[in-house]
Protein backbone atom coordinates (compact mmCIF):
# COMPACT_ATOMS: atom_id res chain seq x y z
CA UNK A 1 0.00 0.00 0.00
CA UNK A 2 2.64 2.43 0.93
CA UNK A 3 4.84 1.53 -2.16
CA UNK A 4 1.05 2.61 -4.13
CA UNK A 5 1.49 6.22 -2.45
CA UNK A 6 4.69 6.23 -3.27
CA UNK A 7 4.46 5.85 -6.98
CA UNK A 8 1.42 8.69 -6.23
CA UNK A 9 3.46 10.45 -4.86
CA UNK A 10 6.36 10.77 -7.63
CA UNK A 11 3.91 11.14 -10.15
CA UNK A 12 3.01 13.84 -8.46
CA UNK A 13 6.73 15.44 -8.26
CA UNK A 14 7.04 14.58 -12.32
CA UNK A 15 3.73 16.56 -12.82
CA UNK A 16 4.69 19.08 -11.50
CA UNK A 17 8.25 19.44 -12.79
CA UNK A 18 6.38 19.12 -16.06
CA UNK A 19 4.22 22.50 -15.13
CA UNK A 20 7.39 24.14 -14.05
CA UNK A 21 9.57 23.07 -16.94
CA UNK A 22 6.12 23.02 -19.59
CA UNK A 23 7.84 24.32 -23.46
CA UNK A 24 4.24 25.47 -24.21
CA UNK A 25 1.05 26.51 -21.84
CA UNK A 26 -0.71 22.99 -22.78
CA UNK A 27 1.72 20.60 -21.91
CA UNK A 28 1.65 22.24 -18.52
CA UNK A 29 -1.91 21.77 -18.14
CA UNK A 30 -1.75 18.33 -19.19
CA UNK A 31 1.14 17.87 -16.42
CA UNK A 32 -1.16 19.84 -13.94
CA UNK A 33 -3.68 17.19 -14.70
CA UNK A 34 -1.37 14.53 -13.46
CA UNK A 35 0.20 16.31 -10.99
CA UNK A 36 -3.39 16.62 -9.48
CA UNK A 37 -4.04 13.55 -9.54
CA UNK A 38 -1.20 11.88 -8.39
CA UNK A 39 -1.46 14.28 -5.05
CA UNK A 40 -5.46 13.51 -5.30
CA UNK A 41 -3.72 9.46 -4.92
CA UNK A 42 -1.49 10.38 -2.10
CA UNK A 43 -4.06 11.76 -0.05
CA UNK A 44 -6.87 9.15 -0.66
CA UNK A 45 -4.23 6.36 0.25
CA UNK A 46 -3.48 8.22 3.67
CA UNK A 47 -7.23 7.84 4.64
CA UNK A 48 -8.26 11.48 3.42
CA UNK A 49 -11.05 10.63 0.68
CA UNK A 50 -13.14 14.31 1.20
CA UNK A 51 -9.79 16.37 0.72
CA UNK A 52 -8.75 14.44 -1.50
CA UNK A 53 -11.92 14.89 -3.33
CA UNK A 54 -12.30 18.74 -2.76
CA UNK A 55 -8.48 18.76 -4.25
CA UNK A 56 -9.88 16.81 -7.64
CA UNK A 57 -12.72 19.73 -8.02
CA UNK A 58 -10.97 22.81 -7.11
CA UNK A 59 -7.92 21.77 -9.34
CA UNK A 60 -9.16 19.88 -12.18
CA UNK A 61 -12.67 21.86 -12.00
CA UNK A 62 -11.43 25.32 -10.71
CA UNK A 63 -7.60 26.15 -11.53
CA UNK A 64 -7.80 23.90 -15.00
CA UNK A 65 -10.90 25.48 -15.94
CA UNK A 66 -9.07 29.10 -15.76
CA UNK A 67 -5.63 27.42 -17.02
CA UNK A 68 -7.62 26.43 -20.39
CA UNK A 69 -9.15 29.78 -20.84
CA UNK A 70 -5.10 31.60 -20.37
CA UNK A 71 -3.73 28.83 -22.86
CA UNK A 72 -6.27 29.50 -25.29
CA UNK A 73 -5.51 33.20 -25.37
CA UNK A 74 -1.62 32.40 -25.48
CA UNK A 75 -2.03 30.04 -28.34
CA UNK A 76 1.09 29.47 -30.32
CA UNK A 77 0.68 27.57 -33.72
CA UNK A 78 4.12 25.70 -33.60
CA UNK A 79 4.97 25.39 -29.85
CA UNK A 80 8.36 23.09 -28.62
CA UNK A 81 7.96 20.05 -27.15
CA UNK A 82 9.07 17.80 -24.49
CA UNK A 83 12.39 16.41 -26.46
CA UNK A 84 13.61 19.96 -27.44
CA UNK A 85 16.86 20.05 -25.95
CA UNK A 86 16.29 23.63 -23.94
CA UNK A 87 13.49 21.88 -22.28
CA UNK A 88 15.05 18.57 -21.33
CA UNK A 89 17.92 20.23 -20.14
CA UNK A 90 15.24 22.29 -17.55
CA UNK A 91 13.70 19.06 -16.80
CA UNK A 92 16.82 17.18 -15.98
CA UNK A 93 17.79 20.33 -13.61
CA UNK A 94 14.48 20.25 -12.29
CA UNK A 95 14.45 16.60 -11.37
CA UNK A 96 18.07 16.55 -9.74
CA UNK A 97 16.94 19.68 -7.59
CA UNK A 98 14.33 17.32 -6.25
CA UNK A 99 16.52 14.88 -5.94
CA UNK A 100 19.17 16.60 -4.30
CA UNK A 101 16.05 18.03 -1.70
CA UNK A 102 14.72 14.71 -1.14
CA UNK A 103 18.23 13.30 0.22
CA UNK A 104 18.39 16.47 2.52
CA UNK A 105 15.01 15.12 3.79
CA UNK A 106 14.67 11.50 3.59
CA UNK A 107 16.04 10.44 7.06
CA UNK A 108 13.30 12.93 8.58
CA UNK A 109 10.60 10.87 6.58
CA UNK A 110 8.46 9.70 9.35
CA UNK A 111 5.55 6.70 9.58
CA UNK A 112 2.20 8.90 8.26
CA UNK A 113 -0.16 8.05 10.81
CA UNK A 114 -3.69 6.52 8.98
CA UNK A 115 -6.75 7.07 10.45
CA UNK A 116 -7.92 5.03 7.07
CA UNK A 117 -8.94 2.06 9.17
CA UNK A 118 -12.89 0.80 8.92
CA UNK A 119 -16.15 3.15 8.20
CA UNK A 120 -16.27 5.26 11.06
CA UNK A 121 -18.25 8.40 10.36
CA UNK A 122 -15.39 10.95 12.08
CA UNK A 123 -12.57 10.63 9.59
CA UNK A 124 -9.59 13.07 10.44
CA UNK A 125 -10.24 15.50 7.29
CA UNK A 126 -13.82 15.73 7.90
CA UNK A 127 -13.47 16.45 11.24
CA UNK A 128 -11.21 19.70 9.80
CA UNK A 129 -14.19 20.71 8.23
CA UNK A 130 -16.75 20.23 10.39
CA UNK A 131 -14.44 22.34 12.89
CA UNK A 132 -14.05 24.89 10.24
CA UNK A 133 -17.71 25.47 10.16
CA UNK A 134 -18.67 25.30 13.69
CA UNK A 135 -15.95 26.78 16.15
CA UNK A 136 -14.08 28.26 13.35
CA UNK A 137 -16.62 30.07 12.12
CA UNK A 138 -14.83 33.64 11.82
CA UNK A 139 -11.92 31.33 9.40
CA UNK A 140 -14.71 30.75 7.40
CA UNK A 141 -15.79 34.14 6.96
CA UNK A 142 -12.41 35.16 6.46
CA UNK A 143 -11.66 32.46 3.75
CA UNK A 144 -14.89 33.33 1.94
CA UNK A 145 -14.05 36.99 1.87
CA UNK A 146 -10.46 36.08 0.90
CA UNK A 147 -12.41 34.71 -2.15
CA UNK A 148 -14.59 37.51 -2.97
CA UNK A 149 -11.25 39.70 -2.36
CA UNK A 150 -9.51 37.65 -5.26
CA UNK A 151 -12.58 38.25 -7.56
CA UNK A 152 -12.30 41.92 -7.65
CA UNK A 153 -8.77 41.88 -7.79
CA UNK A 154 -8.77 39.61 -10.91
CA UNK A 155 -11.74 41.71 -12.14
CA UNK A 156 -10.12 45.16 -11.39
CA UNK A 157 -6.56 43.70 -12.92
CA UNK A 158 -7.55 42.43 -15.91
CA UNK A 159 -9.84 45.48 -16.09
CA UNK A 160 -7.31 47.80 -18.78
CA UNK A 161 -6.77 45.38 -21.78
CA UNK A 162 -6.91 48.24 -24.77
CA UNK A 163 -4.46 50.24 -22.62
CA UNK A 164 -1.53 48.78 -21.14
CA UNK A 165 0.65 45.48 -21.14
CA UNK A 166 -1.80 42.49 -20.82
CA UNK A 167 -2.49 42.61 -24.57
CA UNK A 168 -5.58 41.29 -25.48
CA UNK A 169 -6.18 41.10 -29.22
CA UNK B 1 -12.63 52.05 -10.71
CA UNK B 2 -15.95 51.85 -9.03
CA UNK B 3 -16.02 53.33 -5.53
CA UNK B 4 -17.36 49.57 -3.92
CA UNK B 5 -14.52 48.15 -5.62
CA UNK B 6 -11.81 50.77 -4.30
CA UNK B 7 -13.43 50.72 -0.47
CA UNK B 8 -13.25 47.17 -0.54
CA UNK B 9 -9.82 46.81 -1.76
CA UNK B 10 -8.41 49.98 0.92
CA UNK B 11 -10.70 48.23 4.08
CA UNK B 12 -9.11 44.74 2.81
CA UNK B 13 -5.94 46.20 2.73
CA UNK B 14 -6.07 47.80 6.35
CA UNK B 15 -7.30 44.51 7.70
CA UNK B 16 -5.00 41.95 6.10
CA UNK B 17 -2.38 43.90 8.12
CA UNK B 18 -4.51 43.83 11.29
CA UNK B 19 -5.24 40.23 10.63
CA UNK B 20 -1.45 39.17 10.43
CA UNK B 21 -0.38 41.62 13.11
CA UNK B 22 -3.29 40.06 15.83
CA UNK B 23 -2.19 36.17 14.97
CA UNK B 24 -0.71 33.75 16.76
CA UNK B 25 -1.17 30.61 14.29
CA UNK B 26 1.00 30.44 11.25
CA UNK B 27 -1.54 29.70 8.65
CA UNK B 28 -3.91 32.89 9.95
CA UNK B 29 -0.43 35.06 9.71
CA UNK B 30 -0.07 33.77 6.01
CA UNK B 31 -3.53 34.24 5.04
CA UNK B 32 -3.04 37.97 6.35
CA UNK B 33 0.08 38.38 3.55
CA UNK B 34 -1.39 36.91 1.31
CA UNK B 35 -4.73 39.11 1.67
CA UNK B 36 -2.45 42.18 2.26
CA UNK B 37 -0.59 41.54 -1.37
CA UNK B 38 -3.88 40.55 -3.67
CA UNK B 39 -5.46 44.01 -1.61
CA UNK B 40 -2.59 46.08 -3.15
CA UNK B 41 -2.03 44.99 -6.52
CA UNK B 42 -5.20 46.75 -8.14
CA UNK B 43 -4.13 50.20 -6.00
CA UNK B 44 -0.45 50.05 -8.43
CA UNK B 45 -2.16 48.99 -11.35
CA UNK B 46 -5.05 51.46 -11.26
CA UNK B 47 -3.80 53.44 -14.66
CA UNK B 48 -2.98 50.56 -16.31
CA UNK B 49 -0.09 52.43 -17.87
CA UNK B 50 2.25 49.26 -19.16
CA UNK B 51 4.82 50.46 -16.40
CA UNK B 52 2.09 50.15 -13.48
CA UNK B 53 1.33 46.95 -14.98
CA UNK B 54 5.19 45.93 -14.52
CA UNK B 55 5.27 47.17 -11.41
CA UNK B 56 2.63 45.00 -10.06
CA UNK B 57 3.32 42.16 -11.70
CA UNK B 58 6.93 42.50 -9.85
CA UNK B 59 5.47 43.03 -6.80
CA UNK B 60 3.29 40.04 -6.95
CA UNK B 61 5.89 37.95 -7.45
CA UNK B 62 8.05 38.72 -5.01
CA UNK B 63 5.42 38.87 -1.92
CA UNK B 64 3.73 35.19 -3.32
CA UNK B 65 7.51 33.69 -3.21
CA UNK B 66 8.02 34.65 0.07
CA UNK B 67 4.56 34.36 1.11
CA UNK B 68 4.94 30.36 -0.13
CA UNK B 69 8.31 30.35 1.73
CA UNK B 70 7.02 31.25 4.77
CA UNK B 71 4.09 28.68 4.18
CA UNK B 72 7.25 26.06 3.79
CA UNK B 73 8.58 26.88 6.91
CA UNK B 74 5.88 26.96 8.95
CA UNK B 75 4.52 23.55 7.74
CA UNK B 76 8.30 22.79 8.37
CA UNK B 77 8.29 24.18 11.97
CA UNK B 78 4.87 21.90 12.09
CA UNK B 79 6.56 18.77 11.28
CA UNK B 80 9.29 18.49 13.35
CA UNK B 81 7.72 20.36 16.55
CA UNK B 82 3.84 19.48 16.32
CA UNK B 83 2.63 22.89 16.61
CA UNK B 84 1.86 26.36 14.82
CA UNK B 85 2.40 28.92 17.46
CA UNK B 86 4.76 31.49 15.71
CA UNK B 87 6.14 32.43 19.12
CA UNK B 88 7.71 29.42 19.68
CA UNK B 89 9.01 28.74 16.33
CA UNK B 90 11.98 26.48 16.27
CA UNK B 91 15.85 28.35 15.65
CA UNK B 92 16.07 26.47 12.24
CA UNK B 93 12.58 27.63 10.56
CA UNK B 94 12.98 31.26 11.52
CA UNK B 95 15.82 31.76 9.74
CA UNK B 96 13.52 30.80 6.53
CA UNK B 97 11.15 32.70 7.63
CA UNK B 98 13.64 35.61 8.38
CA UNK B 99 14.94 35.35 4.91
CA UNK B 100 11.45 35.61 3.23
CA UNK B 101 10.44 38.11 5.48
CA UNK B 102 13.28 40.12 4.71
CA UNK B 103 12.43 39.64 0.99
CA UNK B 104 9.43 41.19 1.77
CA UNK B 105 10.72 43.97 3.41
CA UNK B 106 13.00 44.77 0.14
CA UNK B 107 16.28 44.57 2.23
CA UNK B 108 19.29 43.72 0.33
CA UNK B 109 20.73 41.57 -0.73
CA UNK B 110 16.65 41.07 -1.71
CA UNK B 111 16.25 44.85 -3.02
CA UNK B 112 15.64 44.25 -6.59
CA UNK B 113 12.20 44.77 -7.05
CA UNK B 114 11.75 47.93 -4.89
CA UNK B 115 13.09 50.80 -6.96
CA UNK B 116 11.56 49.38 -9.61
CA UNK B 117 7.89 48.25 -8.12
CA UNK B 118 7.82 52.50 -6.82
CA UNK B 119 8.84 53.82 -9.83
CA UNK B 120 6.05 51.91 -11.38
CA UNK B 121 3.54 53.37 -9.12
CA UNK B 122 2.01 56.46 -8.63
CA UNK B 123 3.27 58.76 -5.22
CA UNK B 124 0.53 57.51 -3.09
CA UNK B 125 0.83 54.08 -3.57
CA UNK B 126 4.54 54.58 -3.30
CA UNK B 127 4.01 55.95 0.26
CA UNK B 128 1.58 52.88 1.08
CA UNK B 129 4.03 50.47 0.06
CA UNK B 130 6.81 52.26 2.04
CA UNK B 131 5.25 52.75 5.37
CA UNK B 132 2.28 50.59 5.80
CA UNK B 133 3.34 47.32 3.87
CA UNK B 134 6.17 47.19 5.97
CA UNK B 135 3.87 46.83 9.05
CA UNK B 136 2.43 42.92 8.88
CA UNK B 137 6.02 41.86 7.82
CA UNK B 138 7.99 43.52 10.57
CA UNK B 139 5.11 42.27 12.71
CA UNK B 140 6.52 38.89 12.11
CA UNK B 141 9.90 39.77 12.97
CA UNK B 142 8.88 40.87 16.57
CA UNK B 143 7.10 37.67 16.93
CA UNK B 144 9.79 35.16 15.72
CA UNK B 145 12.48 37.12 17.95
CA UNK B 146 12.44 34.61 20.92
CA UNK B 147 14.65 32.92 18.37
CA UNK B 148 16.18 35.18 16.08
CA UNK B 149 19.45 34.31 12.76
CA UNK B 150 20.97 37.62 14.90
CA UNK B 151 24.28 37.27 12.42
CA UNK B 152 21.70 37.19 9.25
CA UNK B 153 20.05 39.98 10.72
CA UNK B 154 23.08 41.46 11.50
CA UNK B 155 24.68 41.02 7.92
CA UNK B 156 21.92 41.73 6.05
CA UNK B 157 21.00 45.22 8.03
CA UNK B 158 25.09 46.38 7.24
CA UNK B 159 24.57 44.90 3.75
CA UNK B 160 21.07 47.21 3.06
CA UNK B 161 22.83 50.41 4.47
CA UNK B 162 25.59 50.16 2.68
CA UNK B 163 23.76 49.23 -1.04
CA UNK B 164 20.80 51.36 0.17
CA UNK B 165 23.58 54.67 0.17
CA UNK B 166 25.78 53.68 -3.01
CA UNK B 167 23.00 52.76 -5.56
CA UNK B 168 20.86 55.56 -4.21
CA UNK B 169 23.74 58.17 -5.58
CA UNK B 170 23.18 57.19 -9.04
CA UNK B 171 19.24 58.21 -9.16
CA UNK B 172 17.74 60.84 -10.71
CA UNK B 173 13.90 60.15 -10.03
CA UNK B 174 12.86 61.06 -6.49
CA UNK B 175 10.58 57.70 -6.24
CA UNK B 176 13.81 55.70 -6.64
CA UNK B 177 15.30 57.64 -4.49
CA UNK B 178 12.97 57.56 -1.94
CA UNK B 179 13.50 53.66 -2.06
CA UNK B 180 17.24 53.53 -1.86
CA UNK B 181 16.15 55.59 1.15
CA UNK B 182 13.98 53.04 2.37
CA UNK B 183 15.91 50.38 1.78
CA UNK B 184 18.85 51.63 4.15
CA UNK B 185 16.49 52.50 6.85
CA UNK B 186 15.41 49.16 6.77
CA UNK B 187 18.57 48.15 7.62
CA UNK B 188 19.47 49.91 10.00
CA UNK B 189 15.91 48.38 11.41
CA UNK B 190 16.48 45.23 11.54
CA UNK B 191 19.45 45.65 13.48
CA UNK B 192 17.95 46.94 15.92
CA UNK B 193 16.03 43.32 16.45
CA UNK B 194 18.86 42.09 17.90
CA UNK B 195 18.93 45.09 20.31
CA UNK B 196 15.73 45.84 21.68
CA UNK B 197 12.54 45.57 20.45
CA UNK B 198 11.58 49.10 21.42
CA UNK B 199 14.67 50.58 19.84
CA UNK B 200 12.23 48.86 16.89
CA UNK B 201 9.23 50.43 17.43
CA UNK B 202 10.65 53.82 17.83
CA UNK B 203 12.85 53.47 14.83
CA UNK B 204 10.21 52.10 12.44
CA UNK B 205 7.96 55.04 14.18
CA UNK B 206 10.37 57.89 13.39
CA UNK B 207 11.10 56.14 9.75
CA UNK B 208 7.58 55.90 9.02
CA UNK B 209 6.98 59.77 9.93
CA UNK B 210 10.03 61.36 7.98
CA UNK B 211 9.12 59.09 4.54
CA UNK B 212 5.64 60.26 4.85
CA UNK B 213 6.61 63.85 5.31
CA UNK B 214 8.59 63.75 2.43
CA UNK B 215 6.45 61.57 0.56
CA UNK B 216 3.17 63.66 1.02
CA UNK B 217 5.99 66.84 -0.14
CA UNK B 218 6.91 65.29 -3.09
CA UNK B 219 3.07 64.78 -3.80
CA UNK B 220 1.80 67.74 -3.14
CA UNK B 221 4.79 70.01 -5.60
CA UNK B 222 4.70 66.81 -7.76
CA UNK B 223 8.52 66.58 -8.66
CA UNK B 224 9.25 62.99 -10.27
CA UNK B 225 12.59 64.00 -10.85
CA UNK B 226 15.67 66.06 -9.75
CA UNK B 227 15.07 68.54 -12.06
CA UNK B 228 11.42 69.18 -11.09
CA UNK B 229 12.82 69.17 -7.31
CA UNK B 230 14.84 73.15 -8.96
CA UNK B 231 11.48 74.55 -10.11
CA UNK B 232 9.31 73.40 -6.98
CA UNK B 233 10.59 76.26 -4.96
CA UNK B 234 7.81 78.72 -7.00
CA UNK B 235 4.96 76.93 -5.77
CA UNK B 236 5.50 76.85 -2.37
CA UNK B 237 8.85 78.54 -0.72
CA UNK B 238 7.56 77.21 2.79
CA UNK B 239 7.27 74.00 1.60
CA UNK B 240 10.63 73.37 -0.38
CA UNK B 241 12.23 74.63 3.15
CA UNK B 242 10.81 72.10 4.89
CA UNK B 243 11.64 69.47 2.43
CA UNK B 244 15.82 70.62 3.12
CA UNK B 245 14.58 70.49 7.27
CA UNK B 246 12.93 66.52 6.42
CA UNK B 247 15.62 65.53 4.29
CA UNK B 248 18.37 66.43 7.02
CA UNK B 249 15.72 64.38 9.30
CA UNK B 250 16.09 60.91 6.99
CA UNK B 251 19.56 61.90 6.83
CA UNK B 252 19.86 61.58 10.69
CA UNK B 253 21.18 64.74 11.55
CA UNK B 254 20.78 66.41 14.88
CA UNK B 255 19.03 68.14 16.07
CA UNK B 256 16.25 66.83 13.63
CA UNK B 257 14.20 63.25 14.79
CA UNK B 258 16.10 61.55 12.51
CA UNK B 259 18.67 61.13 14.33
CA UNK B 260 16.97 59.53 17.42
CA UNK B 261 17.57 55.94 16.10
CA UNK B 262 20.91 56.43 14.48
CA UNK B 263 22.11 57.96 17.91
CA UNK B 264 20.37 54.87 20.16
CA UNK B 265 21.52 52.38 17.79
CA UNK B 266 25.30 52.99 16.94
CA UNK B 267 25.00 53.56 21.11
CA UNK B 268 23.43 49.72 21.55
CA UNK B 269 25.73 48.16 19.24
CA UNK B 270 28.83 50.09 21.19
CA UNK B 271 27.28 48.54 24.45
CA UNK B 272 27.05 45.06 22.80
CA UNK B 273 30.80 45.30 21.94
CA UNK B 274 29.88 45.29 18.20
CA UNK B 275 32.45 47.93 17.00
CA UNK B 276 33.17 46.36 13.66
CA UNK B 277 29.64 46.71 12.03
CA UNK B 278 29.03 49.85 13.90
CA UNK B 279 32.19 51.57 11.85
CA UNK B 280 30.41 50.62 9.20
CA UNK B 281 26.90 51.28 9.58
CA UNK B 282 28.25 55.43 10.26
CA UNK B 283 30.00 55.40 7.58
CA UNK B 284 27.28 53.51 5.31
CA UNK B 285 24.82 56.35 5.91
CA UNK B 286 27.41 58.99 4.62
CA UNK B 287 26.51 58.00 0.87
CA UNK B 288 22.90 58.42 2.11
CA UNK B 289 23.36 61.32 3.48
CA UNK B 290 24.99 63.35 0.37
CA UNK B 291 21.98 62.35 -2.04
CA UNK B 292 19.70 63.54 0.93
CA UNK B 293 22.12 66.86 0.53
CA UNK B 294 22.06 66.80 -2.94
CA UNK B 295 18.49 66.80 -3.32
CA UNK B 296 18.04 69.82 -1.02
CA UNK B 297 20.66 71.71 -2.31
CA UNK B 298 18.10 71.54 -5.79
CA UNK B 299 15.30 72.19 -4.08
CA UNK B 300 15.77 75.37 -1.59
CA UNK B 301 19.63 76.27 -1.37
CA UNK B 302 19.91 77.03 -5.23
CA UNK B 303 17.89 77.82 -7.98
CA UNK B 304 18.73 75.87 -11.32
CA UNK B 305 20.11 78.01 -14.37
CA UNK B 306 17.22 78.60 -16.18
CA UNK B 307 15.88 81.35 -18.74
CA UNK B 308 14.11 84.22 -17.08
CA UNK B 309 10.57 83.46 -17.92
CA UNK B 310 10.38 79.85 -17.10
CA UNK B 311 11.84 80.48 -13.46
CA UNK B 312 8.05 81.36 -12.10
CA UNK B 313 6.93 78.64 -13.45
CA UNK B 314 3.12 78.92 -13.55
CA UNK B 315 1.44 77.27 -10.75
CA UNK B 316 -2.02 75.93 -9.93
CA UNK B 317 -3.36 75.44 -6.71
CA UNK B 318 -1.53 73.25 -4.40
CA UNK B 319 -3.30 70.14 -2.88
CA UNK B 320 -3.74 70.49 0.52
CA UNK B 321 -2.59 67.17 1.63
CA UNK B 322 -4.17 66.86 5.27
CA UNK B 323 -1.45 65.20 6.77
CA UNK B 324 1.16 67.08 5.48
CA UNK B 325 1.94 70.13 7.88
CA UNK B 326 1.91 67.22 11.09
CA UNK B 327 4.39 64.59 9.35
CA UNK B 328 6.80 67.47 8.52
CA UNK B 329 6.59 68.84 11.70
CA UNK B 330 6.88 65.48 13.65
CA UNK B 331 9.84 64.78 11.20
CA UNK B 332 11.57 67.85 12.40
CA UNK B 333 10.88 68.18 15.87
CA UNK B 334 10.65 64.92 17.71
CA UNK B 335 14.19 64.86 19.19
CA UNK B 336 13.95 65.98 22.79
CA UNK B 337 11.33 63.56 23.27
CA UNK B 338 13.96 60.54 22.68
CA UNK B 339 14.14 59.68 26.40
CA UNK B 340 10.37 58.87 26.80
CA UNK B 341 10.50 56.94 23.63
CA UNK B 342 13.67 54.87 24.89
CA UNK B 343 11.90 53.52 28.22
Amino acid sequence: MMYLIFLFSVCFVLGVLGVAANPAPFFGAVALVFGALGCCGVLVGLGGSYIGIVLLLIYLGGMLVVVAYSVALAAEPYPEAWVNHSVLMHVLGYVLLVLLVGWCFMELFVESGVDAAGFFSLRGDFSGVVLLFSMGGWLLLLSGWGLLLALFVVLELTRGRARGGLRVP
Amino acid sequence: MSPLIWSLLITSLATSTIITMSSHHWLLAWVGLELNTLSILPVIIKSHHPRATEAATKYFLIQAAAAALILLASTLNAWQTGHWSIMHTSAHTTTIITLAILLKLGIAPMHGWYPEVLQGSTMNTALIISTWQKLAPLTLLYLINNNPPTNILLLMGVISALAGGWIGLNQTQTRKIMAFSSIAHMGWLIITLNLSLHLTTTTMMIYMITTTAMFMSLNTTTTKTMTDMGMAWTQSPPLTTMMMITLMSLGGLPPLTGFTPKWLILNNLCHMNLLFPTIILAMASLPSLFFYIRLAYFTTLTTPPNTTNTHHKWRFKPPLIAGLTPATSLAALLLPLMPMMIS
